[in-house]
């Protein structure tokens, strides 16, 4: 590797210590709604980089606990309604910061009654899970779901064993993975399934070769890995692809250097942060799941990453 | 130009609800303080449960602003059900605000809940194709699509597969029309797969590769048509070879070629031509992922002393 190519870790922390005081910008308040998602991003951003206390923890928890719902849901933001996506968020926050106390101290039984929120939200006939109250479904619940009640000790709510076969449906001609039976093949589809199917133990129904070999075919010519055949590349599949080729044991199928040199040249080096290919502009999306590609790759003085 | 409620005669009855968050900087934007004077007007109607014609207006201008908010998709639909209000109404002015914002979910889901309760998916397949000729590849878009081949029946239907066929035409790389074309024909067959519709699938795929050897999506088709109609990989070898042949590595056209050849090789038990063509894939044509190759030719021998 190029030794002008390294990772500008100060620059990060800064970059994400300053998401939060452009309250005054239109920007914020347009992206309102992923306000908790954008929260996690960033804290486990700062946790791979060695700066895990570089937010201010009582502040963060202040924040999830204000976007708590009496139905045991998180809102994106104090106000918003209740989601699944949003509700795992606060379920990670939580297990990063080793909150589950002070979340019990708030509201008695709060473990409980977040569980009890996730598991309405799965349809007992097909045994997927929608994202709220109206009915949207998609794998990515279903692993949100997962992720969360594992975290806190709860996967015995749901039915597993419905939901694992509906994540089988979802398998494609071409060995991945879709948002519903069906639907094209997507690496950050095949991370939720395959996610799934690793906290429920289920790994045996996979193809793990053909999958793997999809997965493999990602990589492009210049290092950086796609989302599906024939698209750009881009950092964030980086994640998606990487995370679920760990899960199949297959990450050494890929070129670790060239990818980490992709990576690299995504940088911001001055003020920081990551963008989905070189040039462009920077996000707290593609900064933090290009941090933990490049952990998954072992990166020096990075901390390790959880494939799941 | 920005629009305000507080001095409007049609709003002064609502006391408008802001949001609840301290050290909120709205001065000087005047398009920060417009959106989030709105949006306090929306709680104020949420929270006195209003569905009214007002409303409708109130959430076509937030959705004008911030079309990501999926709260306000949510009340505009319960609104339009409570007042009973003309559905075609709704998709003739939904349709430019999603070439708006090709990457919003909610449009779509909004689009779902309304042709859903219409019952009928007349200009659908059109619109669609309009919002294709933006973004090819959209996965909402496709989503959407495959909704309205599920929800209206069109399985097996010669116009959504002839359909595909020009969108196709346009881009033979676009691996959503290969999935959409698979969805159609294979989504609802029940039982074996005729001789005829095998031919038919195999044709039109293997011509697509000669327009462009290195394309990954029509040799995975091909791979996943004979998986489905339950056929040895080597009913192509012939058309394999004639992108890959193990006489002639110098002149090899297409990796995907290579790696199905040595699948074929395999399971004809020629496992010395097998390695052979997963050699050149590691070292010659597909350096990049040389460990997935050798891991391939390992297995052949692992596979030879287990029999
Ligand atoms: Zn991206």
């Amino acid at each position: 590797m190029p030794t002008e190519l390294r990772l500008h870790v100060d620059q990060h922390v800064r970059y994400i210590q300053s998401l939060d005081t452009r309250k005054g910008e239109l920007e914020y308040w347009l992206t309102e709604h992923l306000r908790l998602n954008g929260l996690y991003w960033g804290l486990t951003a700062l946790h791979l980089l060695g700066h895990g206390d570089a937010l201010p923890r009582h502040e963060v928890l202040d924040f999830v606990f204000s976007c708590m719902h009496d139905n045991g849901g998180f809102g994106a933001a104090p106000g918003h309604d209740a989601h699944m996506l949003y509700t795992v968020s606060a379920v990670q926050i939580l297990a990063t910061l080793d909150a589950f106390d002070e979340l019990e101290a708030r509201v008695s039984g709060g473990r409980q009654e977040i569980g009890q929120y996730i598991a309405a939200l799965q349809d007992l006939e097909t045994g997927t899970f929608a994202g709220d109250e109206w009915g949207e479904t998609d794998t990515r619940f279903l692993y949100g779901a997962f992720n969360a009640l594992s975290l806190m000790g709860l996967l015995h709510m749901v039915d597993v064993d419905k939901a694992v076969a509906h994540v089988q449906r979802c398998a494609n001609f071409d060995g991945g993975y879709g948002t519903s039976p069906g639907a094209e093949s997507h690496s950050g589809q095949i991370f939720t399934c395959l996610g799934a199917l690793t906290i429920a133990g289920r790994l045996d129904g996979v193809d793990q070769d053909k999958l793997g070999a999809w997965l493999s075919e990602r990589q492009l010519k210049n290092g950086g890995l796609n989302g599906r055949p024939e698209k750009k590349e881009d950092v964030c599949y980086s994640w998606w692809v990487m995370s679920s080729l760990a899960m199949l044991n297959k990450l050494h199928w890929i070129d670790g250097t060239k990818l980490a040199t992709f990576i690299l040249q995504c940088q911001d080096p001055e003020l920081g942060g990551l963008a989905d290919r070189p040039g462009d502009m920077v996000d707290v999306f593609h900064t933090v799941f290009g941090i933990a590609g490049l952990s998954l790759l072992k990166y020096p003085g990075l901390e390790e990453v959880d494939p799941v | 130009m920005p629009r305000f409620y507080h001095d409007d005669p049609a709003w002064s009855d609502v006391t408008p609800i802001p949001q609840l968050e301290s050290g909120q900087v709205l001065a000087g934007i005047s398009y920060t303080a417009e959106y989030s004077e709105a949006m306090s007007y929306l709680r104020a109607v949420m929270a006195a449960n209003e569905y009214s014609t007002r409303v409708l207006d109130l959430t076509e201008h937030i959705i004008s602003l911030n079309p990501a908010h999926y709260t306000v998709w949510l009340y505009r639909a319960q609104t339009l059900s409570a007042l009973n209000r003309n559905l075609r109404e709704e998709i003739k002015w939904l349709n430019p605000t999603a070439l708006k914002h090709l990457k919003n979910y909610q449009i779509w889901h909004h689009r779902q809940t309304i042709i859903d309760r219409l019952g009928s998916c007349d200009g659908e397949q059109e619109f669609v194709e309009q919002m294709l000729e933006k973004d090819a590849k959209n996965y909402h878009v496709w989503s959407y699509r495959q909704w309205v081949v599920r929800r209206f029946g069109l399985f097996g239907d010669e116009g959504e597969r002839k359909w595909c066929e020009g969108m196709m035409e346009r881009d033979v790389r676009n691996n959503s029309v290969w999935n959409h074309r698979f969805f159609v024909v294979f989504g609802g067959l029940k039982g074996e797969v005729e001789e005829g519709l095998l031919k038919r699938e195999l044709e039109y795929a293997q011509d697509a590769v000669r327009k462009a050897p290195q394309n990954e999506c029509p040799w995975n088709y091909i791979r996943g048509v004979l998986r489905q109609a339950k056929k040895p990989m080597s009913t192509v070898k012939e058309f394999a070879k004639e992108f890959a042949d193990l006489e002639k590595p110098d002149e090899v056209r297409s990796t995907h070629a290579l790696d199905l050849l040595a699948d074929i090789y395999e399971e004809e038990k020629k496992n010395d031509e097998a390695k052979t063509a997963l050699d050149l894939l590691a070292n010659k044509y597909d350096p990049i992922r040389a460990k997935y190759w050798e891991y391939r030719a390992r297995s052949l021998d692992s596979a030879a002393v287990e029999a």
